[in-house]
């Protein structure tokens, strides 16, 4: 799913103007960069956050930052900042890593690529305490476990984190800093005290305080800002030591009072914000006198609670201690909480910003607020990376406020099913229905009936029931409300789908064709790529290749970066288009498209990708390359149990076998699958056309009634071939003209010079005949062009292009000067490349020569004269 | 099952609803007792964020004195 990334997140924190400098602390964080990690443990208040900016703003190497939310335990999101974080250093890593989940093999080859950067850096982690879930715990554990020798990971956080940290102690790759060694010494308490914040305290007052706080740092900075406005301080710091309040309650408490009013106001109803700027606070703040920006920049510049999250004076947060005690205090006196998210998510979704939006209206108790943030304009948010916000908020709802509302019930039936649950999905449906039968029989009850049936339809399509998906989805398409886009979209994806599981390919064609073209108009670019896929590829059984390719084209166009299983796809059709278009080398760039994509994936197309570069090779005479990357797929295929690619492997193996003049071979491997073209083609190369032909005519009749062209097509071939070998020309030639006038439309090629010197011969015939002229010299031509590295490239004196054309005129019957003649050259250049051939051939005289040239296959084997 | 949870210092008693619905106690040491019913691991779970987030300090968690014995939970 597409992820926004925040610039705010990645932001690193200038260094505080008045800090304490802590040399003893940088110093061993210095000596921590020797080890893999540094980690950063002790509660809010203790200034880990300053610390490491401090140090990092001194520190020659460059330095990364990610500041982690609740919203970061989703791993892919995790993954996806990480990879932006790590950007800051290193401009393209992890390129086409987005809205991918951080799987082995996707950390492996992001780790590859972070070890090929040059110089040592640093990449922090802030607030890891609030990561809690196992996958970026587990992920995060994998990539220490092999972290580059040049990277320094630093993690702050308030509680040890789950990683094996004994593990990391023992061997002596992490240091530590907890709150021991954080906490303000006596000297660094003075120094803080009198000289950053000026108040010419006595030692025994510091003492006091700094027994009072323990050397807590925030304590302190509290205590100091409280002091600055009171008369008398040793008064003070005697009424503090001797109560025995919680520190923070009572230092906020006394700190507040000191404020201006409109400064009280604003702190506590701003303290809801998980972030401020200006106009945000003006929002939650009608009819304040003051502007936002003003106040934010004055407590900025009096240091009080809040942390700056850009460079441009915009975006700004409560320090994480304040903002609690804030809230708490907001809570405690005012009854307005929901009134003050109402104001917030108002001006997020003012200002297109719907997932906060939604978390406002969520906090706000603002069911009917919430769902419509949800549903957003036709492309839901759990489409747009708010999954487990949005599952999170229906999970918390008791049933009864969604019985009032079905909707809701089929929006968190939807969301389930999106996020890979369809198991709960029935139940909650059925909770619509129910809720429905006491709702009013209008156009929004009828369009959620549609609703409810589109899900059913889901639900089914993960079980592959074509009939109940068929059922269901023309049931959806009559309830729902037709601008009901979004759903309409997915439910002719569904239709499509079914129509394809019952081999339907016309109708498959039409479903498909309609979803995305709603899909497309309806901005949902998910929808809309899945039924590109499925239509390019319907499209392609029918041999229409052009369409098909177009259809690929427009769904690259569509889909850019993230969506990686579409891209794949449309790369992995290209590459068969442009092959089958003899364009070898435009099908070599998809391939590696394809490949690099799929690498990522962890699905069979990255085997079916290999395949399609075994036959690439194939076509370029490399019989030995295309063998070890087919032997390499099998393995894969094995190993990952991608079971249905393996008939495709074995077919193509059968080729190559057949190609190295090992029919054998090829024998055994077409026996050990279901591969009957392949057995027929075997039996083709072993000289049994009648087994080949009985084997191919059952199959024949079962393609012909289930319109599967491209199968047809081959299969026509095949036949073709097997007649032409039993002398049964014109048969053949009928078969041929039948398989030619099919396949012209979609300007196929290879299918025709794959199949060897048999068909060249054959074409020619039919060329001789006078069948399609153009098309079959189109393929006479690409054959010419296979010709000389095929049969020849064993013989060290390879006959050139020329002396091939002229061993050619030779065995028509020309004379040395008719050949001239023909050629445009005098009769003495005749004559030396006659004296050549019969060198390269090894014979003496020119009857000798053509025999030869017969012998190797040199010659087309028509022995009629051709003008 | 009822829980009781120590934190260091006094809190006051208006943090109750912070808590939800807790009742604040203060104990001779100048300490401050947080009792009421937890539901569950979960909210137990919770409510020992809220205290950490606070910035308060955790000195012991378990149930309620007067409980022990009674209901088991899971």
């Amino acid at each position: 799913m597409p992820e926004q990334i925040l610039a705010t997140k990645l932001h690193v924190p200038a260094p505080r103007p008045k800090a304490v400098p802590r040399p003893r602390l940088i110093a061993r964080l210095n000596e921590g960069l020797h080890h893999k990690l540094t980690l950063i443990s002790a509660p809010a208040g203790f200034g880990k956050t300053t610390l490491v900016s401090e140090w990092i703003a001194g520190s020659r190497q460059p330095a990364a930052w990610l500041s982690l939310d609740e919203e970061d335990s989703d791993p892919t999101r995790f993954l996806a900042y990480l990879v932006a974080a790590l950007r800051s250093v290193a401009a393209n890593i992890g390129e086409g890593v987005s809205g991918v989940p951080p799987t082995e093999s996707i950390l492996t080859a992001l780790l590859n690529e972070i070890a090929a950067i040059p110089q040592p850096f640093i990449i922090v982690l802030d607030d890891y305490h609030l990561i809690d879930a196992k996958p970026v715990e587990d992920a995060l554990a994998f990539l220490l476990e092999h972290l580059p020798p040049r990277m320094h990971l630093v993690i702050a956080t308030r509680e040890d984190p789950r990683l094996p940290l004994a593990r990391l102690r023992a061997r002596g790759q992490m240091a530590e800093l907890r709150a021991a060694d954080l906490r303000f010494t006596p000297a660094e308490t003075t120094e803080f005290l009198n000289r950053m914040m000026g108040l010419g305290l006595a030692a025994d007052d510091i003492a006091a305080l700094e027994t009072r706080t323990e050397g807590w740092i925030a304590g302190l900075q509290l205590a100091a800002i409280s002091m600055r406005g009171h008369e008398d301080a040793s008064g003070f710091i005697r009424s503090f030591s001797g109560s025995h309040g919680f520190v923070l309650d009572y230092l906020v408490e006394e700190v507040l009072d000191q404020q201006p009013e409109n400064v009280q106001t604003f702190l506590l109803r701003t303290s809801i914000l998980e972030r401020l700027c200006g106009p945000l606070c003006d929002a939650v703040l009608p009819g304040s006198s003051a502007s936002g920006q003003a106040t934010l920049e004055y407590l900025e510049h009096a240091n009080l609670f809040i942390v700056s999250l850009d460079n441009e004076r915009r975006w700004y947060r409560y320090h994480h201690l304040f903002a609690e005690l804030l809230r708490q205090r907001q809570q405690r006196k005012a009854a307005s909480t929901a009134e003050l998210h109402s104001l917030a998510s108002q001006w997020y979704e003012d200002n297109g910003l719907e997932i906060d939006a939604f978390h406002h209206a969520a906090a706000a108790n603002d069911i009917e607020r919430a769902e419509r943030l949800i549903e957003g304009k036709g492309m839901p948010l759990y489409f747009r990376g708010a999954m487990a916000p949005v599952l999170h908020w229906l999970e918390s709802l008791p049933a009864a406020v969604l019985d009032a509302r079905p909707s809701l019930w089929v929006t968190y039936a939807s969301s389930l099913m999106m996020s890979g649950k369809p198991g709960g999905v029935e139940r909650k449906l059925q909770a619509a229905e129910a809720a429905l039968r006491s709702a009013e029989p209008d156009g929004q009850t009828r369009n959620l009936v549609g609703h409810i049936a589109a899900m059913r339809a889901l639900v089914a399509a993960s079980r592959n029931e074509a009939e109940t998906m068929i059922a269901q989805s023309r049931r959806a398409l009559e309830y729902l409300h037709p601008e009901n886009l979004a759903v309409r979209t997915i439910t002719s994806l569904t239709l499509g789908i079914a129509h394809q599981l019952q081999g339907d390919r016309a109708a498959a064609g039409r479903a498909f064709t309609e979803a995305m073209d709603i899909g497309q108009a309806s901005g949902n670019m998910m929808i809309t790529a899945a039924a590109a896929t499925s239509l390019g590829q319907i499209q392609e059984s029918e041999n229409q290749l052009h369409p098909a390719a177009e259809t690929y084209r427009r769904l690259l166009q569509v889909v850019g970066d993230p969506a990686h299983m579409a891209a794949c796809e449309a790369h992995h059709g290209l590459a068969r288009i442009y092959y089958q278009w003899n364009d070898l080398d435009a099908a070599e760039r998809h391939a590696q498209q394809c490949a690099r994509l799929a690498q990522q994936i962890e699905c069979d197309i990255s085997v079916a990708c290999e395949v399609l570069q075994a036959r690439l090779r194939l076509a370029r005479g490399d019989p030995a390359g295309a063998a070890a990357l087919l032997a390499r797929a099998g393995e894969t295929a094995r190993a990952s149990n991608f079971v249905n690619q393996l008939p495709h492997i074995a077919a193509a193996q059968v080729h190559t076998l057949l190609h190295q003049g090992n029919p054998a071979a090829a024998a055994q491997v077409a026996q050990s699958h279901d591969i009957p073209m392949s057995q027929a083609r075997v039996m083709l190369a072993r000289g049994d056309p009648a087994g080949a032909l009985a084997l191919l005519e059952p199959i024949r009749g079962r393609m012909d009634a289930k319109c599967w062209h491209d199968e047809r097509l081959k299969l026509m071939i095949l036949q073709a071939l097997s007649l032409q070998a039993q002398g049964n020309t014109d048969e053949a030639l009928r078969h041929l003209g039948d398989a030619l006038a099919l396949a012209q439309p979609g300007g196929f090629v290879r299918i025709f010079v794959d199949e060897g010197p048999r068909m060249a011969s054959l074409l020619a015939e039919a060329a001789t005949k006078g069948i399609m002229p153009d098309y079959t010299a189109r393929l006479q031509t690409a054959f010419e062009a296979e010709n000389p590295k095929s049969e020849v490239a064993t013989d060290p004196n390879q006959l050139s292009r020329r002396e091939l054309e002229v061993l050619r005129l030779v065995a028509q019957g020309l004379s040395n000067q008719e050949i001239s003649e023909r050629l445009f050259v005098s009769l003495s250049t005749v004559k030396g490349h006659n004296l050549r051939i019969f060198e390269k051939l090894q014979v003496k005289r020119r009857t000798e020569a053509i025999a030869r040239a017969r012998e190797l296959g040199l010659l087309r084997q028509s022995t009629r004269t051709s003008s | 099952m009822i829980y009781q949870i120590k934190i260091k210092g006094l809190l006051d008693r208006q943090w109750t609803d912070w808590f939800g619905g807790m009742t604040i106690s203060a104990t001779e040491d100048g300490d401050t007792l947080l009792t009421g019913p937890v539901e569950d691991q979960a909210a137990l779970h919770g409510l020992l964020k809220k205290v950490r987030d606070s910035g308060m300090s955790l000195v012991s968690v378990g149930p309620s004195e007067s409980d022990r014995g009674r209901d088991e939970m899971g």
